[in-house]
């Protein structure tokens, strides 16, 4: 076997001295012979006739030899390729245009494939994680909720689907060792959270269930970059005391490089290495008030047990627990999601859909193509008869026309491959920056695999429709027509118009994808969002409750920085607010009293809630539609006010004015304190760009309130990127270790929330561009190509007497019967395909009549303009050319 | 050239087995020694030898060398290797099977 192995190597990689080997020793032996005969007395002329003779054929001996060594295949191949190689080097242009068309198809192929790979195909970053799931509560008010830790306690002790279960929760925190105070991105998480991770703590340990109890909390993992970046990578640290939130915390542990988060639903942080800190959650309170829900569940099944399974066992604990706690813990279910799922959401199916519209490009161009060859096949008739009649075997000249356009395929592949590396970077920058896994995303080994299949894939589907035509061509037909007016078969015409057919009708799916997504993005972009973005400089604060113990001290210190951010030059309006629009906030309150009315059977009342200074809505550019906006004298001691929006109104007070009426939160409100009154309503603004309504939502006076973290909104007259500097100042002037965080204009927070629909919308556009562009090529090929083969009979027509319109018409009723058929199918095709993209879609129908008609109407034009220019030299034909030529 | 009889499918490699038995040859010798040890009385085409010594010399039966001749050119000698020297045995065995077992039946018939 290994001797085998060797022998054909050699004979493969030594070729050219096996072959003078071979020479040698064949003429040796001849030399032998013929000296033979002469000794028998023959002459030398004599002896040589006979030596032949005996031997046989020289070239034959040695083709039998190479036969009898094993490498006939690659000889063959070799031959096959250098031949390939003259062919296309004697047609260049048509080489090039064929590669260059494969090359941008396959690049852009093999893009997309690297994005599907790295987020939807990559393993996650934990060992085994097909066991990690996520979970979650469900109700009919709220699909997905967090859990309440009380409820978490007892998962965790009475299951036993798990390895381990552990739960987590977003809490930021201050680090003020040195220098200006830094905001880092913090989660609380109970004990094994690593654990269930499968990732262990490069340095020190992770959190044991003795730091779950209060008062133990003051201890700290870090991540690497922050034990890099911050720590300078001591190896010592463990032990050692930090500052965070002004409180000495003692770290523990250090996470390796690559300690993923594995994303959060509530106050979310990108997946990633996006964590800097995790802290001890934990569990203070009473146990049976259970209504608070802000910690998430991730949990590692045991091995063997199915997510339906632990889907089943958690239900069965939740229905334990609402009959235990049926004020709190009755009406929910449990959701167990699997942890790949969560993170890949709803980016998978944005991720397919581009994947399938690449790949319709794809076949245009593999259409594109084979029509080339096609045209080619018939002007290489003659060779091909000629190769034929010399005896090459029709399989042997199917083998050298699929080699040709392999090697067509694998070049374009290549030069693809070169334009992906390009692509994917381009790709990475236009991705939204929280889409999940954007930094797993590379030109990898499944992406050059993927590449070399479909360039081998194209190579032989554009391949083998026309090498399987040529080899039926009939040598002695093929030599008798002389190379110009060789005509295509009838079935070969057929193949070619059906080509072009399907490539106009992927074009019009395309066009109609790109129409839809454009839609889609102007929807959004001209979305009446309900406030006003323009020269809106906004920041992020946290007060650490270590010096801000109290509410007072919290909405002492807002007042103070509100009040002197409106002096700052320039200023229109600045306040603070729980949260700025478009940025994922959805804190829930529910189960309040509304005076006077009562919930629905098993419903309650709920919206969301925000907490606003004076000067946010202003500052924001949210309307005012009723009452007043909050004042300096809606602070503590003040009776409780309220802001609502026009959807909470809607949905509370339909018909009614709704200032005036008040709402509690006491469970049983007595005294004319409990309650809180409406005193304005403000305009809607939805959660996210693509929401389909907003939700009921109320503020509340954050003087009153005294939320510590808030976000600052200034609104200035011209550029607000100058109040930069005086929002830095006014803050350091209260404060001077407080660190100011996310400093960013409106736009691009506003700009951030559209950059999926963007994302979809510029591929999907850029993909229908390239189709229509092939598709013209395509259509401009077969039309010219039989406007050459008419020539003649153009010109017999204008002989006698035709009008140059008349010719005109008939080469546009040509062009007709291509694109007509074509959109039509395409319009079917993009009907059936409705379903799939319809949840990508905001504001428009996936079977909107405009752009349907749109998107034909452009493919028709393209078709009509490509047409054009074979039309006009139909219609230039000149008679007595033709005569001349007959 | 009458008189010769066609060589049976796969004997070829039997008989430059046994030629090179006795030790190395080049080509032309082992031509002539089949030709002569067969009395001339089977059909050879000289050129079919070649294809036949490259086969076998993939399979590792036998393995070649360059070596100078009687009159002092360059001429490439074949011997057996030991796994040459196994097959020939094996296949003189079933050989010898093959020809009894048809000579009784030509003469039991």
């Amino acid at each position: 076997m290994l001797q085998d192995l060797r022998y054909r190597l050699r004979a493969m990689f030594r070729h050219k001295a096996v072959e003078e080997e071979l020479d040698e020793e064949i003429r040796f032996h001849f030399d032998h012979e013929v000296e033979k005969y002469m000794r028998t007395g023959m002459t030398e002329e004599e002896a040589k006739r006979r030596a032949r003779l005996v031997f046989g054929g020289h070239e034959q001996v040695k083709e039998d030899c190479r036969g009898a060594r094993g490498t006939q295949f690659i000889d063959l191949t070799l031959d096959d390729i250098r031949y390939a190689l003259r062919q296309l080097w004697i047609n260049r242009t048509f080489a090039l245009v064929m590669i260059a068309t494969l090359a941008l198809s396959i690049g852009a192929n093999s893009a997309i494939f690297s994005v599907v790979d790295g987020v939807l195909l990559k393993r996650l970053p934990y060992p085994e994680p097909q066991r990690l799931v996520r979970i979650f509560l469900s109700s009919a008010a709220y699909p997905k909720f967090p859990l309440n830790p009380f409820d978490f306690l007892d998962f965790r002790a009475r299951n036993h689907s798990f390895e381990s279960v552990a739960a987590f929760t977003r809490g930021d925190v201050q680090l003020s060792d040195s220098g200006e105070p830094i905001r880092l991105n913090g989660f609380g998480i109970t004990s094994g959270y690593f654990r269930v991770l499968g990732i262990k703590p490069h340095l020190g340990r992770e959190f044991d269930f003795t730091e779950e109890i209060p008062g133990n909390g003051l201890q700290v993992i870090l991540s690497d970059r922050v034990w890099r970046t911050q720590f300078n990578a001591d190896r010592n640290i463990i032990g050692r005391k930090i500052t965070l939130n002004m409180q000495p915390f003692t770290v523990v542990g250090v996470m390796p490089a690559g300690t993923e988060h594995p994303g959060n639903d509530y106050h979310a942080v990108a997946y990633g290495q996006s964590v800097d800190v995790w802290w001890p959650f934990s569990f203070a309170g009473d146990s049976n008030r259970r209504g608070s829900h802000f910690i998430e569940g991730i949990g590692r099944l045991k091995p063997g047990v199915t997510i339906e399974q632990a889907r089943a066992e958690m239900n069965a604990i939740m229905s334990q627990l609402g009959r235990e706690h049926p004020n709190n813990d009755a009406g929910w279910s449990v959701l167990v999601i699997p942890l790949h799922s969560e993170v890949v959401g709803t980016s998978r199916r944005m991720l397919l859909v581009l994947l399938g519209a690449v790949g319709m490009v794809l076949l245009i161009a593999c259409a594109n193509t084979a029509n080339l060859l096609l045209a080619r096949a018939s002007a290489r008739q003659r060779e091909i008869a000629v190769r034929l009649a010399m005896g090459a075997p029709r399989l042997r000249v199917v083998r050298q026309l699929l080699t040709e356009s392999l090697l067509i395929a694998l070049t374009g592949g290549a030069l693809g491959l070169t334009l992906a590396f390009g692509g994917v970077r381009a790709l990475v920058s236009l991705l939204p920056a929280d889409f999940p896994r954007a930094h797993d995303i590379h030109v990898s080994g499944p992406v050059l695999a993927f590449t070399l299949l479909i360039s081998i894939f194209t190579g032989i589907l554009f391949g083998l429709a026309p090498a399987l035509q040529a080899s039926h061509t009939d040598p002695k037909q093929g030599l008798q027509q002389s190379g110009r007016t060789s005509t295509a078969s009838r079935h070969q015409s057929r193949l070619r118009s059906a080509l072009v057919i399907s490539e106009v009708s992927l074009a019009c799916v395309l066009l109609v994808g790109a129409g839809l997504m454009l839609r889609t993005f102007l929807n959004l972009l001209h979305l009446n969002s309900g406030f006003r973005e323009d020269n809106v400089l906004t920041a992020s604060l946290s007060l650490p409750h270590q010096r801000y113990k109290t509410g007072e001290q919290t909405a002492r210190f807002y007042q103070q920085l509100v009040r002197s951010l409106n002096t700052l030059p320039g200023v229109q309006s600045a306040g603070a607010g729980s949260d700025l629009p478009w940025t994922g906030y959805d804190e829930n309150a529910g189960g309040f009293t509304i005076e006077g009315k009562k919930p629905a059977p098993h419903e309650e009342f709920h919206a969301r809630y925000h907490m606003a200074s004076p000067g946010y809505f202003s500052a924001m550019g949210i309307p005012l539609l009723e009452g007043r906006f909050f004042t300096e004298a809606d602070g503590k001691g003040a009776p409780w006010v309220l802001i609502i929006n026009r959807a909470m109104a809607e949905r509370y007070w339909p018909q009614e004015d709704a200032i005036g009426k008040r709402i509690s939160f006491e469970d049983t409100p007595k005294k004319d304190s409990d309650w809180m009154t409406v005193v304005g309503v403000v305009g809607d603004v939805k959660d996210q760009p693509n929401s389909l309504n907003a939700e009921p939502a109320f503020w509340w006076s954050e003087f009153q309130a005294s939320e510590p973290d808030m976000s600052i909104a200034i609104r200035t007259q011209s550029d607000a990127r100058q109040v930069a500097d005086g929002l830095r100042d006014a803050v350091h002037r209260l404060d001077p270790e407080l660190a100011v965080a996310d400093v960013k204009l409106m736009n691009q927070v506003v700009d951030a929330s559209l950059s999926t629909p963007r994302f979809t919308f510029v591929l999907v556009g850029l993909f229908a561009g390239l189709a229509i562009l092939l598709a013209g090529i395509g259509t401009y090929g077969v039309i010219a190509y039989t406007v050459a083969q008419r020539s003649q009979e153009f010109g017999l027509r204008v002989a006698l007497g035709a009008q140059r319109r008349d010719l005109l018409q008939t080469v546009f009723a040509q062009c007709a019967r291509l694109a007509v058929p074509g959109t039509l199918l395409g319009l079917v095709l993009a009907l059936s395909l409705s379903r799939v993209v319809q949840t990508l879609l905001y504001g428009v129908s996936a079977t909107d009549p405009l752009i349907l008609t749109g998107a034909s109407l452009l493919v028709l034009t393209a078709a009509l303009f490509a047409s054009y220019v074979p039309a006009r030299r139909a219609s230039l034909a000149d008679p007595m050319r033709t005569l001349r030529e007959e | 050239m009458t008189g010769r009889i066609e060589l049976p499918q796969g004997t070829l490699d039997l008989l430059i087995l046994r030629t090179l038995l006795p030790g190395a040859q080049h080509g032309w010798a082992i031509s002539e020694r089949v030709q002569q040890l067969s009395s001339e009385v089977l059909s050879i085409q000289q050129g079919s030898l070649y294809p036949a010594l490259h086969r076998l010399e993939r399979r590792g039966w036998i393995k070649a060398r360059w070596g100078t001749s009687d009159n002092n050119r360059r001429a490439k000698y074949y011997e057996l290797t030991p796994t040459g020297k196994r097959q020939l045995e094996h296949e003189t065995k079933a050989w010898r099977k093959l020809t009894v077992a048809v000579q009784q039946v030509l003469e039991g018939a």
